[in-house]
């Protein structure tokens, strides 16, 4: 009976142990999988032609004449799309349209003086045009369909376009032309509405295409060009393609989303081909392609993080980590093998070992608070420099937050030393110095190295302690430990709480969480390396 | 691995003893005006490739707290300097002057499917002091108030307590948020949710409600018509010395490259450019 009750405890724990390890490996598929999935189409995505002429601009990748040959095929399909636009503007736009007629007949008048004309032909023809400009001036401001058109096909038939041609007055016809073809189409009532819908719609565009070609440049580097990745295209097209609205289905009820297509809006104008051409055309229009950026692990950013990639954090990151455990690592092994081997086992002993295991406990942003108010107010002024937050105080803020993982590690493993190593060596002649450095400690060294990568890991991925004592969001890469710097975790903070544009570029947040993560993972095997090679040295082999 | 470390000590020093060889400028403080400061350093770098500056967003207060201890050389701040804070600074030798470069309203936003449309801030506050539990209350549907708010140390929480809630104190069960964007997405993703974020962070997947009959607009806000409309400021030390380059950065709203950066970044420039 015993005998078949330990077989069931011992299967049933079999059991257990296996469904814990299951339920780990899937709790590490749910976390990390998503998070590696979207990170890595920061690095691996379908790039368009305003991708890669942002990296030739920036960083002068690629192939010219390629580049150059591509931007014009992409131009001949955009200025297609922009004619559309600007031809039904025209039926919209009448303030401007006014100025512009305006305009040409002061040219025209210029243009006439300069032609060396007799008075009498002069006048007459400064006359007939003044007449043209009066009449479009008429008909721009009128809403009635039927007048407009009437009005303006007399004024064709009366002024022939031959008559004045390469003159500023045909280009004032050719606009009233224009302008007749789309009042024949639109109710010209719903001027506004349409006037509005359209600015929505060539703001859109904008972000899709990038400025217009001609148009001044945008002061920021991120408004300089329009959807680099085909994915964040698709989302700038939907918004174009389908207006969402919310609407009442039953009164004391939360209203619901309807989509409807944009075309609709402008059912029976010129424009309502734009919609359906602009959805077939996209990939002339951007030329999308696969892209391998493997550059986003050294390139800086734009503000925002909304081009570019991680390469000052993954340098601030290591700087920080590599100087923290400089720090750290001499001061947690003396002071470890201190509290060992030399301080015997009294009261103060029992003491310093139970401030230190609270020390370990302690949340990570108190250290950043007393790295702000000694290391940054006290310390630096002290030694004679600013009192400003830099890699020096960061690092040593993250020091004293991995010190006690470090002690901890490395008291168990310089306990863990088999006695009859020391006895030998003390057998031997060594004094008690002597046997720590040359016996003891390597021995104790896996153990010690293992307690290492653990802080290491915790180290780099800390935020709290380095927000107040030496990372920035936005910077140059440092040129000395006296400056602050730009690290990944609190990167990943910034976007999440910083701009409305962080929320466009999700693939950047991601890749910075997953660049950590494999940073974090390159310093363990590193460390871990090392670890193997020591033991087998230790063993003999 | 000792020539590893050797390495990397000697390394280190060396960078020690290179310093120094560009002019740094350091920025702290709010995350609301943290995009302008980002932006502008951004574009003050390209065209003085000679100055470094480094921006860091950890709040309002801590910017102030930044400038009074002389840790950083502008502070960016979505408030006014506090009586306590003027104090300290007069103490340390500081003496803070503040530069408006831009105005912004803080936006009162609801679910897209809520309904309602417009609330008056007598509305607004009792509905954040708990007094208006549910929608059904102001005509909207049966459904719960979720209240978001900002964290009590941000600036716009200030702006907020001050125009809005006349400093009364907001319900025990209001929900506090660190920042902007998780206002947003706070509200975006609850049907009966009520919360309120700079202009900036106006999309079509929250909604702006008019709030005493005025919708936040760029418009409304510059001319102050909006009620709970503010500016953001810059503040340094002392005024900054003519022609140098804080001074130059302090003073780069006023060109039109900066009016159209804050413009571009969702906020209102002060002159029409």
């Amino acid at each position: 009976m015993s005998m078949m009750l330990r077989k069931i405890t011992d299967k049933s724990f079999t059991g257990l142990a296996g469904f814990s390890v299951v339920l780990i490996i899937m709790a590490l598929a749910v976390v990390l999988g998503p998070m590696i999935w979207i990170g890595a189409t920061a690095v691996v995505f379908k790039g368009t032609v305003e991708f890669r002429e942002l990296q030739y601009d920036l960083h002068q990748r690629g192939d010219r004449g390629r580049l150059k040959s591509e931007t014009s095929e992409v131009e001949k399909v955009r200025k297609k799309i922009y004619a559309q636009i600007d031809q039904f503007k025209r039926g919209i736009d009448t303030e401007s349209l006014v100025a512009e007629s305006r305009k040409k007949y002061r040219e025209y008048k210029i243009f006439l003086k300069s032609q060396n004309l007799p008075d009498e032909q002069c006048d007459k023809l400064e006359d007939n045009a003044k007449e043209i400009r009066n009449t479009l001036a008429d008909v721009y401001d009128s809403t009635d369909k039927d007048t407009i058109i009437k009005t303006l096909d007399e004024l064709f038939a009366a002024y022939p376009a031959k008559q004045f041609e390469h003159t500023p007055v045909a280009e004032m016809l050719a606009a009233a032309h224009d302008y007749q073809t789309v009042a024949r189409t639109i109710d010209l009532s719903n001027r506004e509405k349409y006037a509005e819908s359209l600015a929505e719609v060539q703001e859109r565009l904008t972000k899709l295409l990038g400025p217009r070609p001609g148009e001044d440049k945008p002061a920021l580097i991120m408004e300089q060009y329009g959807a680099t990745r085909w994915d964040v295209a698709q989302k700038q097209l939907k918004m174009i393609l389908w207006i969402e609205d919310w609407e009442e289905t039953e009164p004391g009820k939360p209203m619901t989303k309807k989509l409807t297509p944009r075309s609709n809006q402008f059912a029976g104008t010129t424009l309502e081909s734009f919609f359906k051409n602009l959805e077939t055309d996209l990939p002339n229009l951007l030329k999308p392609q696969r892209e391998f950026y493997w550059q986003y692990f050294i390139d800086d950013s734009t503000e925002g993080y909304y081009y570019g990639g991680v390469g000052p954090e993954i340098i601030g990151t290591l700087l920080f980590t590599v100087m923290g455990m400089l720090f750290a690592v001499p001061i947690g092994i003396i002071s470890a093998s201190y509290l060992v081997e030399y301080a015997g086992d009294n009261i103060i002993v029992r003491t310093i070992r139970i401030c230190v295991n609270t020390l370990a406990g302690v949340p990570s942003i108190v250290f950043g608070l007393f790295g702000l108010v000694f290391f940054v107010k006290v310390l630096m002024p002290a030694l004679g420099y600013e009192s400003k937050p830099c890699i020096l105080t960061g690092s040593m803020t993250l020091a004293i937050l991995i010190l006690p993982v470090i002690i901890r590690a490395s008291e168990e493993a310089i306990r863990s030393v088999p006695l009859t190593y020391k006895e030998a060596s003390l057998a031997l002649g060594a004094g008690k110095f002597r046997t720590l450095v040359k016996v003891t400690l390597p021995a104790a060294l896996p153990g010690i190295l293992t307690g290492i990568i653990l802080s290491l890991s915790r180290a780099a991925g800390e935020t709290a302690p380095l927000l107040f004592a030496g990372a920035i969001a936005v910077g140059p890469i440092p040129e000395s430990i006296l400056e602050p710097s730009r690290v990944l975790s609190y990167g990943s903070y910034d976007i999440a709480v910083g701009d409305r544009y962080a929320s466009m570029v999700p693939h950047k947040q991601f890749g910075m969480v997953v660049t950590l993560i494999m940073l974090v993972l390159c310093l363990n095997i590193v460390a871990f390396v090392i670890r193997s090679r020591v033991s087998r040295n230790l063993r003999g082999q | 691995m000792k020539i590893t470390l050797l390495l990397t000590l000697s390394c280190l020093i060396s960078l020690t003893g290179a310093a120094i060889a560009a002019e740094i400028i350091q920025i702290e403080g709010s995350t609301t005006v943290g995009p302008i400061g980002g932006a502008f350093a951004e574009k003050f770098m390209q065209m003085h490739p000679d100055v470094a500056i480094t921006v860091k967003k950890t709040g309002s207060g801590d910017g102030a707290a930044a400038i009074v201890d002389g840790r950083c050389d502008i502070a960016m701040m979505s408030r006014f300097m506090k009586a306590k804070e003027f104090e300290n600074a007069v103490k340390n030798g500081i003496f803070p002057v503040a530069h408006v470069v831009a105005n912004d309203g803080v936006c009162v936003i609801v679910h897209p499917s809520n309904p309602v449309k417009e609330l008056t801030t007598a509305q607004v506050r009792d509905i954040y002091n708990g007094k208006i539990t549910n929608w059904k209350q102001l005509g909207g549907p049966n459904l719960k108030v979720v209240s978001i708010s900002r964290d009590t140390s941000s600036g716009t929480y200030e702006t907020f307590n001050k125009l809005v809630m006349k400093k009364e104190k907001m319900a025990g069960n209001t929900e506090y948020v660190n920042a902007n964007p998780q206002a947003h997405a706070r509200v975006k993703s609850t049907q009966g949710a009520i919360g309120y974020v700079g202009l900036g962070f106006l999309d079509s997947k929250v909604k702006a409600l008019k709030i005493d009959g005025v919708m936040p607009s760029r418009k409304t806000i510059a001319k102050g018509i909006y009620p709970v409309s503010r500016p953001l400021f810059l503040f340094t030390n002392g005024y900054p010395k003519l022609g140098s380059s804080v001074h130059e950065f302090c003073t780069f709203y006023l060109t039109e490259t900066g009016q159209e950066i804050i413009e571009s970044k969702g906020f209102v420039p002060l002159t029409e450019y």
